[in-house]
């Protein structure tokens, strides 16, 4: 019984708050798709002005991707790369309106205080039948990555 | 040795450690399910779609000649077609048409044209080509598509011979 105690204390005591920090680098973003070519590929442009950058913990994590797009119009995804510090890039998320939070990077390892970063590659698409913006208006997407435990 | 539950000590040991065991994991269960979160961030992304039209040909050159072998005895009208080359195009605005003029004001003879087969939009009534637009396709939507282009050289016996050299030119433009 002194074991069983002993273990869930050692278990309660992992779940106390820490001061973890995951950061935005680069402040918001625009993506303009302004040219595009007849055939089976559509318009499309690639931003890669943001980077994040978090505190390595004392277990295994990872970063979460998710947006918030009211009435979403056109493809947005986004792919980590040149991640330092550890830690696995996801295959490129496509953001959707609605979606749960997805994997962004993994087997992120515990190396406190150790930080880690990325750059975030943004990739917007749009095919001719999805319209244009002044028809339809922009889309803006409330992007929110978080650092939890994996 | 036996116990008061008529179990080998050993055993009731072993379940005890069991039993332990599903204690904590029924404890352990909820952090599982709500995985520690350590920090979040959040940022605005703002995609923006100009209105994009594009179009394109497949081949640069078609020529039309009119050679002996077309020559009716009687007949005073000579045609002749191609069917080689493939419009295609895109567009992202809602109301789109694609219109076709020459470069050649005066012509010696008759260059017709009219789209074959399009996967999107309505083809327009062949026409013969002059340096003002007339439509080709109609409708088109937002959309991305192609057609066969069918050139028609039409000339008189009377006429005699010579060469006009057309540039056409496509544009996708409001409907």
């Amino acid at each position: 019984m002194r074991t069983s105690l002993l273990i869930i204390a050692v278990l309660l005591g992992w779940s106390l708050p820490t001061s973890a920090q995951l950061r935005i680098q680069g402040g918001n973003v625009t993506i303009s798709i302004t040219t595009g070519l007849p055939g089976p590929i559509p318009p499309s442009a690639t931003v890669s002005t943001t980077g994040l950058r978090w505190r390595q913990e004392t277990v295994d994590t990872k970063i979460t991707i998710s947006t918030i797009c009211p009435g979403q119009k056109f493809t947005l995804r986004a792919v980590a790369t040149g991640i330092t510090g550890g830690g696995t890039p996801a295959p490129e998320v496509t953001l959707q309106e609605g979606m749960p939070a997805t994997d962004f990077i993994v087997d992120i390892p515990p190396r406190r205080p150790n930080n880690g970063r990325c750059t975030v590659r943004y990739t917007a698409v749009a095919t001719f039948e999805q319209g244009n913006s002044l028809e339809l208006g922009d889309d803006f997407h409330t992007i929110t990555y978080t650092l939890v435990a994996q | 040795m036996t116990t008061m539950l008529g179990f080998p000590m050993n055993l009731q040991a072993s379940l005890v450690s069991s039993a332990g065991a599903f204690l904590a994991i029924s404890i352990l269960c909820p952090s599982r399910a709500l995985p520690q979160t350590f920090d979040s961030d959040a940022h605005t992304v703002r995609v923006s779609v100009l209105p994009i039209s594009v179009v394109s040909l497949s081949s640069g050159t078609i020529n039309l000649d009119m050679s002996l072998g077309l020559i009716v005895p009687g007949q005073d009208q000579m045609t002749v077609d191609d069917q080689s080359t493939t419009l295609t195009w895109g567009t992202n605005s809602s109301s789109s048409k694609i219109t076709a003029s020459t470069s050649l004001a005066a012509p010696l003879f008759d260059l017709r044209i009219v789209a074959v087969n399009p996967t999107q939009g309505t083809a327009g009534p062949e026409f013969s080509l002059t340096p003002a637009a007339q439509d080709l396709l109609l409708s088109l939507g937002r959309s991305s598509g192609s057609c066969l282009l069918r050139y028609t050289g039409v000339a008189l016996a009377s006429q005699g011979s010579g060469t006009d050299l057309h540039v056409i030119t496509f544009t996708v433009q409001a409907q």
